[in-house]
């Protein structure tokens, strides 16, 4: 056990000091505390929203979900995408592996490290948006929203430590650095932009969108039942394909413990700012969204899991 | 002395096809500097993978200070210290820094790692650079500094896979003290692999010539040595005034001289017995006078070369 602590301490120390994290975490803090001062406009703005809309909340850019939806992907991979063949291939890995230590605490502690780096990010950024926006509103959470705020931020570390085993995965999968780092762009450019393209374009040929409706994603009361059935089935069939990215199912939680709707669009949100439509309790809406925190929770296990695996089979090599 | 450091019974490592480590019967005693010779390929550094538990044997058993390298690796890993080949080092870290760590991962208490790293740094020279980050290293200085990581664990064994590559000849006779020191003074047991022939000459107690993963030999250099000339007679070296073509024409006509052959200035007379004494007169024969005349010396890489074809 010593040994994962070990690898785990140093790891962190190597995440706190290094410039590819600070950057990150600068960027994300600088846009998030952005984000919040928009869901503040948006509040006031918006007398019967909570204090919660200051996560989904927008008036022009980024709210933190859409945020995380975006850019979450890129700050887990990075974290992740070099933890093991950057050491096989500068030939540190062999050193580290001739100490009396079980080879698991290599990616145990790695893993550790790499999750409690991004959990010290989220937790940061979540605290200093609430810093920031209270004195501008002038009245803080309730405990409820206080709960949502926790739940969120569990949440938001689950999705980001996915992409962290999945970044690490590639470092096991890849014997090149180069390489793990295109597969991880790959990756992320897919799920965050081409599979809601995709899914939009698939409803489309499913369900040919009628053509007053196009360029009006919006739901419009004064059309028929017919239309509102058919502007259903293209959700129904958009948003069963965007599942299969996770960071679609992240903003789906996302939504559902902020209590907003949630739509299909590019970046999981509307753009142009969510309706609050909160009826549920706190908890219902865990209960609602469960399977999606289930599925992202399964690929972590997964990708972690197989890393595991093929790291510890793998044998050092003479010349790396 | 009663158990071996080393023991491997018919160890064999294969990668696809290719066999790397081919039925290695190797004995190592407590105390010894072993020499493992080998040229590149020849299965070196696999065999000290084997050693470290870093790679598992496709056959054959090893133990390593009595622990078995599959079943114990851990326990290896805690008497054996390693300086593996392209070993990396963590380019942020100081050497202290770095030395540290790889004491937290032996498990040493901080105030017993931070002495140790105090002597170690000052036996392999790095003393003034301790705080210093191993990016700015040269080749050396880190090859030094893996020695010291080597030996932070206070180990009975270690493992030095080419350790003076990149070294300048300075360090070589810095890193062969060491070696040395910690063998007399600590009783450290070392297995030395080099394709440097000299090198392993000079440190060596004992050597063991490998290649395709196969041990052609092991013995001490004195008995490599003298089962090279015992084969081939008697052979003596000249250094001569003059050389004539006459001179070596009629020196080959000499009852028992079997050949002769020029290098440089230096004429190496080849015989089955020792007819020394025909050869001095042919010479003053011809009017050249003897500047210098010693038995010929073997070295390791003529040794070599004749373990290599023999094996062939």
């Amino acid at each position: 056990m010593a040994g994962i602590f070990t690898v785990c301490r140093k790891e962190l120390y190597d995440h706190f000091g290094s410039k590819r994290y600070l950057i990150l975490f600068a960027f994300i803090l600088l846009l998030s505390s952005v984000s919040a001062y928009q869901g503040a406009e948006y509040i006031k703005n918006n007398p019967q929203a909570g204090f919660l809309a200051i996560f989904s909340g927008t008036q022009f850019g980024f709210s933190f979900v859409q945020l995380m939806v975006f850019f979450g992907p890129i700050v887990g991979l990075v974290l992740g995408f070099d933890a093991i063949n950057k050491e096989r291939t500068s030939g540190t890995l062999s050193v580290l592996l001739s100490q009396p230590i079980f080879r698991d605490s290599v990616i145990n502690g790695k893993f550790l490290a790499g999750a409690a780096a991004l959990a010290t990010l989220t937790v940061s950024t979540i605290g200093i948006m609430c810093g920031v926006v209270i004195p501008v509103l002038g009245f803080g959470p309730t405990l409820e929203q206080a709960l949502s705020i926790v739940l969120l931020s569990l949440l938001t570390i689950l999705y980001l430590a996915f992409w962290l085993s999945l970044g690490m995965l590639f470092s096991v999968l890849t014997k090149k650095v180069s390489t793990s780092t295109l597969a991880s762009v790959a990756v992320w450019l897919f799920c965050a932009i081409m599979i809601p393209i995709l899914a939009q374009l698939i409803a489309n040929q499913i369900v040919p969108s009628p053509i007053a409706l196009r360029g009006s994603e919006g739901f419009n009361p004064q059309q028929s039942q017919e239309f509102r059935a058919l502007i259903q089935q293209r959700f129904v069939i958009q948003s069963s394909i965007s599942k299969l990215s996770p960071t679609y199912l992240y903003s789906e939680v996302a939504s559902s413990i902020l209590g907003v709707t949630q739509r299909g669009g590019l970046f999981g949100l509307d753009l142009g700012g969510a309706q609050p439509f909160r009826a549920l309790t706190v908890t219902q809406s865990v209960a609602a969204s469960w399977p999606s925190v289930a599925a992202i929770a399964a690929g972590l296990v997964v990708c972690f899991a197989a890393s595991y695996m093929m790291f510890i089979r793998s044998e050092i090599r003479p010349g790396g | 002395m009663s158990q071996p450091m080393i023991q491997t019974h018919e160890l064999t490592k294969m990668y696809g096809d290719i066999t790397a480590v081919d039925h290695l019967n190797l004995t190592v005693n407590e105390g010894e500097i072993f020499g493992f010779l080998g040229p590149n390929g020849a299965g070196k550094t696999t065999t000290i993978l084997l050693l470290m538990g870093l790679s598992t044997p496709t056959s054959g058993t090893a133990m390593v200070g009595g622990y078995d390298v599959v079943k114990n690796s851990k326990e290896v890993r805690k008497i054996a210290g390693s300086l593996p080949e392209f070993a990396g080092y963590y380019e942020d870290l100081t050497a202290r820094q770095y030395l540290d760590y790889i004491g937290q991962l032996n498990d040493l208490p901080r105030a017993e790692r931070e002495k140790r790293i105090t002597e170690l740094l000052a036996d392999v020279g790095l003393t003034k650079w301790e705080n210093v980050k191993v990016e700015k290293f040269s080749r050396g200085m880190k090859q030094r500094l893996g020695i010291a990581q080597a030996l932070i664990k206070n180990p009975k064994i270690v493992f030095l896979d080419e350790p003076t590559i990149g070294v300048d000849p300075e360090g070589v006779k810095e890193i062969r003290d060491l070696i040395f020191r910690l063998n007399r003074d600590q009783g450290l047991t070392v297995l030395l692999s080099s394709h440097l022939l000299h090198e392993v000459q000079l440190t060596c107690s004992r050597v063991g010539i490998i290649r395709q993963g196969k041990l052609l030999v092991t013995d001490t250099m004195e008995n490599l040595t003298k089962g090279l000339t015992g084969k081939e007679g008697k052979s003596i070296e000249f250094k001569l005034s003059k050389v004539t073509p006459e001179l070596v024409r009629e020196l080959k006509g000499i009852e028992g001289v079997t050949s002769v052959t020029e290098e440089n200035d230096r004429l190496y007379v080849y015989m089955t017995e020792d007819n020394t004494k025909g050869v001095s007169e042919m010479i003053a024969k011809h009017g050249a006078i003897i500047l210098l005349m010693k038995p010929r010396e073997y070295t390791l890489e003529e040794i070599f070369m004749k373990y290599y074809q023999e094996a062939r």
